[in-house]
């Protein structure tokens, strides 16, 4: 299989300016890592917040029935609906049937941002859980000690609560943007020209299995800048547990 | 300056509240005791709203907070809550515990409020603390920061949960000792407490409860030395 090494090396990488391939691939697919992540993390810290905060309202004093908070307890459903939906459909469906039937009109040059926006959906979904997990798991006590001084639900959230939760939310963070840069394999399936996408394409000129070997390791180095500089910020946030 | 009617309360399992009455006049210091689940803390609770009662209502300062209208957290900024597991906020430095809610209420500037924390922790002999996280304190010094935070709010009624509970014994004197000097300087206080010491010595009034219900009140004179029901003469055998 690795005959001629050297030459095999040089023909999938090198020759045809091959390498710009690759780069192209990796460009493509790193927007689309870094879009759907934008995307996934506003998606899911709003679904997140919307639904503790309506938890919070069932517990707290009664209030009075008015057309916001029929309304709030609509959005509830409606977030409720997404991540039932989002979460219980395969990635790849999902995409497909963003490309395919929801922006099936769209220009096919415009793939790669229809993916992009399903990738960040599919993300909102298991961002919305990971910050939810987060603040559920802040001492209920702190909310009580805010609440008690006389702060509004909404400063308690801002100024107590969320600080603290993103030292629980940040670790799942990264490995679901771990994920999610790995996932964005799959938008081949749509005829977008990712960094797989590229391989394949120079797989079926050159029958070799090196491009496969290379874009293995190209995933595997942003992978490990990614963990590099998640573990950088979780340092940082550490500051007031020292003794 | 707090009255109590017929105050319900039902958790999922227990019912925690069966109808209870009480008044307290301002100034008063009570001091409610009783075994465990007898709704002494979800008493405490429903008095700033952090557990709404099923029934019943509850006025302080004559405005009715059970009603559906009542303004919740400016109810909350005059009623001080100290809890059993003192929850200061990790993540601030101990002044910025003590000056956070009335700077940011709008209720007093970032000076004001500096200075207001500069007096409270030299009056508790803490100030060197105050650039410090709450993980570098000890329990009675968190429960300390925990009583001043609330006192920075000017508050005009004081509740005390189980302040105590939590600590190490050597460390429940400087607590109470604390507590002890803002009943002298005539704060009302209600307060939930195990230390039957402390209660006979601060009360003006002591309630026993049980099953929901508050069974006997009287000073603390008569209600250590001449309890009437058979229960609490049975609960204060067990426990002095």
């Amino acid at each position: 299989m690795f005959d001629n090494f050297l030459e095999q090396l040089y023909d999938n990488i090198i020759a045809q300016n091959r390498w710009q391939m690759y780069l192209e691939g990796l460009g493509a697919t790193l927007i689309m890592t870094f879009g759907a992540a934008i995307i996934g993390i506003i998606l899911g810290c709003l679904v997140a917040i919307c639904k503790v905060s309506y938890a919070q309202k069932q517990r707290g004093p009664k209030r009075r029935r008015t057309f916001g908070s029929v309304m709030f307890g609509v959005l509830n459903k409606v977030c409720d609906f997404y991540l039932t939906v989002v979460r219980g459909i395969p990635m790849m469906v999902l995409v497909m049937i963003f490309i395919y039937i929801i922006f099936g009109r769209a220009p096919f040059s415009a793939s790669m941002y229809v993916a992009t926006l399903a990738f960040g959906v599919n993300s909102g979904a298991y961002v919305a859980e990971i910050v939810r997990a987060g603040i559920m798991a802040v001492d209920p006590g702190q909310t009580e000690a805010g609440r008690s001084l006389g702060l509004s639900e909404g400063m308690t959230m801002r100024i107590i609560v969320l600080p603290q939760a993103i030292k629980n939310i940040l670790p799942a963070l990264g490995n679901e943007a771990i994920t999610l840069l790995k996932e964005t394999s799959i938008a081949g399936y749509a005829a977008v020209v990712d960094l797989t996408y590229q391989a394949t394409l120079i797989r079926s000129r050159t029958f070799s299995p090196v491009p496969l070997i290379v874009i293995a390791l190209v995933y595997l180095a942003v992978v490990m800048l990614l963990t590099f500089i998640f573990n950088k910020v979780e340092k940082r946030l550490a500051k007031s547990d020292y003794r | 300056m707090i009255t109590v009617k017929d105050l319900h309360k039902n958790f999922e399992r227990v019912h925690a509240l069966r109808g209870v009455d009480q008044h307290i006049e301002k100034g008063e210091k009570v001091v409610i005791i009783g075994p465990s689940g007898c709704g002494k803390s979800t008493f405490l609770r429903c008095l700033n709203l952090l557990e709404v009662p099923d029934s019943g209502d509850i006025w302080i300062d004559g405005e009715k907070i059970t009603d559906v209208d009542c303004d919740v957290n400016k109810l909350r900024q005059k009623m001080g809550m100290v809890f059993q597991q003192f929850n200061l906020f990790p993540h601030k430095t101990i002044r910025e515990n003590i000056t956070l809610a009335p700077t940011l209420l709008g209720l007093m500037t970032q000076e004001e409020a500096d200075a207001k924390a500069t007096e409270l922790l030299t009056r508790i002999g803490l100030l060197e603390k105050a650039d410090s996280y709450p993980a570098q304190l000890s329990g009675g010094q968190k429960q300390r920061i925990a009583i001043v935070r609330s006192l920075a709010m000017n508050p005009e009624v004081m509740l005390f949960d189980e302040p105590t509970s939590a600590l190490d014994p050597e460390m429940v004197g400087e607590v109470l000792e604390v507590i002890r000097e803002l009943a002298e300087t005539g704060m009302t206080m209600v307060i939930v407490t195990h230390e039957m010491g402390f209660a006979r010595e601060v009360a003006t009034r002591c309630i026993f409860m049980e099953d929901g219900k508050m069974i006997e009140e009287a000073p603390p004179k008569e209600f250590f030395e001449n309890p009437q029901s058979p229960r609490l003469k049975d609960f204060l055998s067990k426990v002095l």
